[in-house]
């Protein structure tokens, strides 16, 4: 039964945290396969997510779902509002990805110092009231339903952005301009207008992210950082621009870091998955799945 | 009779040009070097919150005025180390104080002690703020090595031979608890297995916490940094795992309401608590004020810096040089002798500039959205020397 136990609680961590390392990457691949912009905030744009959604079901008191919903729809004008002051701004810029990287480091530290000075004072508080009450027994292990809930979730907002992708005309216009945007240009692809819609998905998926993980875990202000960082070697892994690949590199991180930190140690589980990604880029330096 | 009219004015007549002379005085200043940003701003804030209510009553007339020049260190051992030179060169601050984080304490720490400047730590654990050869440095709260040897004296005394699981994230404050746990349950034949240990950043432990049930042990120690804490003890809960089993080495009020209404039954350390029958008419009036502004009970961190400002006030009263000379503010502050005003807890020093050590182990009986019930289930002081906590902790 012990041996059982562990097995199946580490098969569930490495879903759980698979799920959402492939949200969070997803999110990012989306942004920068489509404007080429690295953004370095998307760790901040995650924590925002989970801040918004502790204050609309802790301090305003709405129900976790309404402020779970609330959350996602409002990154939703947050993203388009950024879109048109920051971002658009450099869509035509030569080597915009250096800006882009530079903009959102600015970005980081802005949110960064912010949510420091303004929610640092809770930061050993942050839990959200449960999605559902209970626990389901996983043959011995025990999971509480409100993480079930969150990970049931996030597998279907994987399925509903792979369908997006797949068969809805703006998805499939999303990969015309990941794959080369003067070609989708002249098959009449509103390249500016796509580029809009990429942002605001993109951070669309990382807030969705962001809201799960708050139902799922406590956290504090310095989740921002790990996830910053583990969305980035997702994104560079799987192949820049390719939203396969972060969702499969993701999985691949959420089980990694579950197993080691099983079977060797939580400490060990922090780099195991960074030491697997110099290799595997000195092995295919432009990702696992580069186009 | 005449007599002594005449004695009472000369005694007065000496004594009311001192005190004005004192109230006249430029006031005393003091560096509180604290973390009101980064990750350990939650202890950094609470303790600004019990300092405030202090610096109420601080300066009563007649007095010189004691003023604390409050600084952000972000957390930041870098940035404390700034905020304490420049409190010492530009503003020539008489001491400092502030820091609740073992990490940036540690970084004045070196400051102090090389620039002689008194340092009076309110909230920070690590042995090494009072090693052998500490002249300047003076630590108001336990070592934590000694919380460790208190958690093994409480759980020998519990069961005899019991198995205690360690669950702890990799900062120097944790470091401290599990190594003086670890050298005191050796000797009182208790078994630590397993012992986990989380990198700062860590954010999940539901393996571990299922290992842990595995394992079967009879108590489970958790010390957990910040938000952490709530996902360990919510996922050994999760799984199962009996509330009381799980010992927290320490608890605020604010983890306290974190761990929830599930966590009834569990224990947590303490130095001062609203549920202690030990608190005075002056700690209880502190903690029903701060109740009322502050929408939460006080504990140990807004406890101590509260107790920083009056241990301040007596050194400067004790000897009116104290604050002008550091040298003398130090000697004296070594030679104090006093009781926290809120509690009745002795403040003295050791020639490290550790105080005799104790703690409080407290079961909670319920928990409420502004107040929490528990009861003390064992105390314990010892000598901070009594297991060798500078040799366990470098």
């Amino acid at each position: 039964m012990p041996t059982e136990l562990v097995l199946i609680s580490t098969l569930f961590t490495g879903l759980m945290l698979g799920v959402i390392f492939s949200l969070v990457a997803a999110g990012v691949t989306i942004i920068y396969g489509s404007i080429w912009m690295p953004n370095a905030a998307n760790g901040q744009f995650f924590l925002l997510a989970a801040l918004a959604l502790w204050s609309a079901a802790v301090s305003w008191g709405l129900h976790p779902v309404v402020a779970a919903l609330l959350v996602i729809g409002a990154s939703v004008p947050a993203s388009l509002l950024l879109e048109q002051m920051l971002i658009r701004r450099f869509y035509d810029v030569p080597n915009r990805n250096v800006s882009y990287f530079v903009l959102s480091l600015g970005i980081t530290q802005i949110l960064a110092g912010l949510f420091s000075v303004t929610y640092g004072v809770w930061s050993d508080q942050f839990q959200i009231p449960p999605l559902m009450a209970g626990i389901t027994f996983l043959g011995p292990f025990p999971v509480s339903n409100s993480r079930l809930a969150a990970l049931v979730t996030g597998v279907a907002l994987l399925a509903a952005l792979f369908a997006l992708l797949r068969y809805h005309k703006y998805g499939r216009a999303i990969r015309a301009v990941f794959q080369n945007r003067d070609a989708a240009s002249l098959r009449g692809v509103n390249v500016r207008a796509i580029y809009r819609l990429s942002f605001v998905l993109g951070n669309l998926v990382v807030a969705a992210g962001g809201v799960l993980y708050a139902f799922a875990y406590s956290f504090d202000l310095s989740v921002s950082w790990s996830m910053s960082i583990t969305a980035f070697a997702i994104m560079i892994i799987g192949g820049p621009g390719s939203v396969v690949g972060a969702v499969a590199v993701g999985m691949v991180f959420g089980f990694t870091q579950a197993i080691v930190s099983a079977f060797a140690s939580p400490t060990v589980a922090t780099f195991s998955y960074l030491g697997a990604m110099l290799l595997i880029l000195l092995m295919k330096p432009s990702g696992l799945f580069a186009r | 009779m005449n007599r002594t009219i005449v004695a009472a004015g000369l005694g007065l007549a000496l004594v009311t040009p001192q005190t004005a002379a004192a109230a006249d005085q430029e006031s005393v200043k003091v560096g509180f070097v604290t973390e009101l940003t980064g990750p350990w701003s939650f202890f950094g804030t609470a303790c600004v919150a019990g300092l405030k209510f202090a610096e109420a009553t601080l300066n009563p007339p007649g007095k010189r005025k004691i003023e604390f020049i409050q600084i952000d260190n972000q957390t930041q051992p870098t940035q404390a180390v700034a905020a304490a030179r420049n409190l010492d060169i530009q503003s020539k601050v008489i001491a400092l104080s502030g820091p609740t984080s073992s990490d940036t304490a540690l970084a004045i720490y070196g400051y102090a002690e090389q620039n002689k400047v008194p340092f009076l730590v309110p909230v920070a654990a690590f042995p090494q703020l009072t090693k052998p050869g500490t002249r300047y440095s003076f630590r108001i709260e336990p070592n934590a090595a000694g919380w460790g040897y208190a958690i093994a004296e409480f759980v020998a005394k519990q069961k005899p031979g019991a198995k205690i699981a360690l669950m702890h994230s990799d900062f120097a404050l944790m470091r401290a608890i599990s190594a003086g746990l670890k050298y005191q349950a050796a000797k009182k034949g208790l078994k630590i297995e397993p012992e986990i240990v989380f990198p700062q950043g860590s954010n999940d432990a539901t393996v571990q916490a299922a290992q842990v049930l595995a394992a079967n042990p009879d108590y489970v120690v958790v010390v957990g940094a910040g938000g952490f804490d709530n996902t360990i003890t919510n996922q050994l809960l999760d799984v199962g795992i009996k509330p009381e089993k799980i010992i927290h080495p320490y608890g605020m009020a604010t983890q306290v309401k974190g761990w929830g209404k599930r966590s009834v039954g569990s224990l947590y350390g303490t130095f001062f608590d609203a549920n202690l029958d030990t608190v005075t008419a002056e700690g209880r009036k502190f903690i029903d004020d701060f109740k009322a502004q502050n929408k939460r009970l006080p504990s140990y961190v807004e406890n101590y810096c509260y107790v920083t400002s009056q241990i301040i006030r007596e050194v400067i009263d004790a000897d009116p040089k104290a604050g002008d000379d550091r040298e003398v503010f130090r000697n004296t502050l070594s030679a104090l002798k006093s009781k926290e005003v809120t509690s009745g807890i002795p403040i003295e020093f050791d020639k490290n500039g550790a105080r005799k050590e104790y703690i409080y182990f407290m079961q909670i009986q319920d928990v409420g959205e502004v107040e929490y019930k528990s009861k003390p289930v064992f105390t314990t002081n010892w000598d901070p020397e009594i297991i060798p906590v500078y040799d366990l902790v470098k």
